[in-house]
């Protein structure tokens, strides 16, 4: 791709785009003091190397890219060249605002995606969870921003639909992408094992289906059965276990309110907690607690 | 009808089976939970965890399989794996984590006691090789390394103590899981005075000794009310994971030998008489006071040819381990036996019988220009298998075996048990029911319930789905000779590259 860039208060292509912030090829010859010093932005950024070796700092993790390769920063990450420096060789890139960033650290895209609020939000979080800053060797994202180029400065009938989705379509396969990347969906035991860490670690989520096999990169079907084989429940049943199992460990603690120990194992009432573990254990929370008390 | 359950708190997972009173399975599930390794060294898994899960299995099975069928459940026979650590208050309350037999936190204390005279005292009073995997190891370490968690422990349990006491309220545990402790005097069967001096404990600080067929109390009205089981429902204590493997098998006869291999493997012979072993190589667990069964076990089992399956072999659907590891035994059978001179050392996760050496580590020797990937295949069976046999031919210097009862995902594909067959030229039996170690619990159930008279005669009702010949019984001979020389020969340089690797 030849050099170009466009901006959104500046160039005329990106009327009608509000959401597309920047979007260049720049081909860059000298090292140049202060080129790329660090910034965070509220955007979405895609790099993506088309000729060249690039070091930077992407959320305060260095990376070496090369040809082929991607990398993607997102709201609130911090980026800088090596040496806030921009290094010799040719990036294509595009800044993607979101609308805004929900209380879980969501990103809501906007009007303009094409994206299920379910998928914006799934996709989301597995950008987040994955932290996967680059991803190597990616030639189709290439397809995909030429087409966005071509479309932009063609603006041929049905252009302004065109893009938009090329932008979705890009998303999606980065978060594709990075789940690929992360696991080498060889090995089913150890990226459960990540799964069920990721679980833990933010236990009073309500965990969909879709979440926990998109983080796994399978579909939901083919995930179930997976699951199902491998621990001999549903996905959500299992998640029970984990949730009814942690409960335990806090209600012989003795030290938090049953409510709370209900809503940060992610049920949502004391009443739903309760219901479910005594369907299990026989006992109703706060029996359960008598009999482990210290008396 | 009545039917007996058998519960098996395995290393993974919890596998429940229901049995008729013929022994037939009329209903069984399962279900996984994690293990964590928060250090290289650790192994550790919730013990709620592991109760939940136990709890959600048997009463989904309960109430979707044995009620629809009217059975009521005569007993319930508990089964674990060995060597587990869990410390608690004395609220009974989990301090931490349960520690598993996989755990080599204790590398330091087992080397040091297994130098020492006392080591050698230990090892012959209590039948359990001086090991990170003992849990006189593993307490001797919290005493040095966790003093915390050491003086505020009311008691040492068992995963299976820990799990009886909050179904029953009683602390116990069975001579089996006992005598696999390396606190235990296998021969007095008493904890040994000298292990829990050097463990820093009481006796009092361990769970009640009770024989394999013992009941530790009623289960607790609110279980007997969730999980739809009346008040006469027998709790069974039972005994180890190994014990029942070998009795399940069918091998009740000094002259025949188990092998089982899942992940990991054990040969194990059954015998009224302890195995004594200067080298310290094998275990010898009591089953019940005229009982032991004696072997060795090894860290390179199924899970090796998993990581090859993972590594090398060709995935078009993601994470169809299975699918390709019958593709990677179709190559295997192409190549010739003994792989046309390709030896693999199958130690990649360090070994325990009969080398017990940590640092040993995996190699393929001999590799020619003329090797292909499906030599690799075949070779990387035979070294697992050429392992399993390095551990039985040692148990042929103490007892003369004459045929093998294989059992286990690993060790009954039928290309391995012909392997097998080949190296050890001995007739390969396979037990119809796969899960030996449920229907040894079954059988445990069977003879407290009077419907055998003895071990022998429970084991001996076990039926062979099939039995392979060995074929040509002299082949492998130059190859084993070689993988045996190998493994002892790279001794200082197995300490070398382990060294090298910790220090990544």
């Amino acid at each position: 791709m030849n050099q170009f860039f466009l901006h959104h208060e500046q160039s005329k292509e990106l009327a009608g785009f509000s959401h597309i912030q920047e979007m260049a090829v720049r081909k860059n010859s000298s090292i140049q003091l202060n080129s790329l010093c660090k910034s965070i932005t509220e955007s979405i950024r895609i790099y993506y190397i088309l000729d060249g070796k690039f070091e930077w700092l992407i959320n305060e993790h260095s990376h070496v890219l090369y040809p082929g390769d991607l990398a993607i920063v997102l709201p609130g990450q911090s980026f800088a060249g090596n040496r806030d420096c921009l290094d010799i060789g040719t990036v294509c890139w595009i800044y993607v605002g979101v609308e805004y960033i929900d209380k879980n650290r969501r990103m809501v895209l906007g009007n303009w995606s094409g994206l299920t609020k379910n998928e914006s939000a799934t996709i989301s979080r597995i950008l987040q969870l994955n932290n996967v800053a680059v991803l190597a060797n990616v030639k189709k994202a290439l397809t995909i921003l030429q087409a966005i180029r071509e479309e932009l400065f063609g603006q041929e009938i049905g252009y302004g639909t065109r893009v938009n989705h090329l932008i979705d379509e890009l998303l999606i396969f980065i978060a594709r992408q990075s789940t690929h990347q992360n696991n080498f969906r060889r090995d089913f035991p150890q990226t459960f094992a990540k799964l069920e860490e990721a679980l833990r670690q933010n236990l009073s989520h309500q965990w969909t289906v879709e979440e926990m096999a998109a983080l796994i990169g399978l579909g939901t079907t083919a995930f179930s059965e997976k699951v199902k084989n491998y621990t001999g429940f549903s996905p959500l049943n299992y998640l029970i276990n984990i949730r009814i199992s942690e409960a335990i460990k806090m209600l012989k603690r003795q030290d938090i309110n049953v409510t709370d120990i209900a809503l940060e194992t992610g049920f949502y009432s004391s009443q739903h907690f309760s219901t479910t573990f005594k369907k299990l254990t026989g006992y109703t929370p706060g029996d359960f607690r008598k009999r482990n008390s210290k008396t | 009808m009545e039917c007996v359950i058998t519960i098996e708190l395995g290393t993974n997972a919890v596998r429940v089976f229901a049995f008729d009173l013929s022994g037939n399975v009329v209903g069984s599930a399962k279900g996984s939970y994690p293990t964590f390794h928060v250090q290289p060294d650790y192994s550790e898994q919730d013990p709620e965890q592991i109760f939940i899960t136990m709890l959600y299995v048997l009463k989904n099975l309960i109430t979707e399989k044995l009620h629809p069928q009217k059975y009521t459940v005569h007993s319930i026979c508990f089964v674990a794996s060995m060597h587990s650590v869990l410390a608690i208050d004395k609220h009974g309350v989990p301090l931490g984590n349960v520690i598993t037999w996989a755990d080599n936190r204790g590398k330091k204390e087992a080397h040091d006691l297994k130098m020492s005279d006392i080591g050698k005292v230990l090892y012959s009073a209590t039948g359990t090789p001086i090991h990170p995997m003992s849990p006189l190891v593993k307490i001797a370490w919290l005493k040095a390394n966790d003093k915390e968690r050491f003086d505020s422990t009311f008691k040492f349990l068992s995963i299976k103590s820990y799990i009886l006491q909050q179904l029953t309220g009683e602390y116990v545990i069975d001579y089996s899981l006992a005598s696999a402790t390396g606190l235990l005097n296998i021969h007095s069967v008493q904890w040994e005075a000298n292990a829990l001096d050097f463990a820093g404990i009481t006796a009092g600080q361990l769970p009640q000794l009770m024989s394999v067929f013992s009941t530790p109390g009623k289960l607790r009205k609110e279980y007997q009310n969730s999980l739809g089981l009346s008040a006469q429902t027998r709790i069974m204590i039972g005994s180890s994971d190994g014990c029942m493997a070998t009795l399940g098998a069918g091998t009740w006869r000094e002259d025949k030998a188990t092998v089982t291999v899942e992940d990991s493997g054990a040969v194990r012979v059954v015998g009224r008489q302890v195995l004594r072993d200067d080298k310290q190589r094998f275990f010898n667990y009591l089953l019940t006071e005229n009982y032991y069964i004696s072997g060795g076990p090894t860290n390179n089992g199924g899970v090796i040819f998993e990581w090859f399956a993972k590594q090398f072999g060709d995935f078009g659907v993601p994470f169809d381990t299975e699918q390709i590891m019958d593709n990677l035994i179709r190559e295997a059978s192409n190549v010739r036996l003994g792989s046309d001179g390709l030896l693999f050392l199958p130690y990649l996760l360090g070994e325990r019988a009969p080398l017990w050496n940590a640092n040993a580590r995996g190699s393929y020797f001999g590799i020619n220009i003329k090797h292909e990937r499906q030599h690799f295949i075949r070779a990387t069976i035979e070294g697992i298998l050429y392992e399993i046999y390095s551990i039985g031919k040692i148990l042929q210097e103490h007892r003369a075996i004459n045929s093998l009862s294989v059992n286990g995902s690993f060790a009954t594909i039928p290309f391995c048990a012909q392997i097998m067959a080949d190296i050890f030229n001995l007739p390969v039996s396979m037990a119809s029911n796969s899960n030996s170690v449920g229907r040894g619990a079954f059988l445990l159930s069977a003879i407290d319930m009077g419907i055998y008279s003895s071990f022998e005669e429970a084991a001996d009702s076990t039926t062979i789905k099939e039995t392979v010949s060995p074929r040509d019984g002299t082949a492998y001979a130059p190859y084993y000779k070689i993988f045996e020389r190998l493994s002892t020969k790279l001794e200082a340089e197995f300490e070398e590259i382990a060294a090298l690797q910790q220090r990544v």
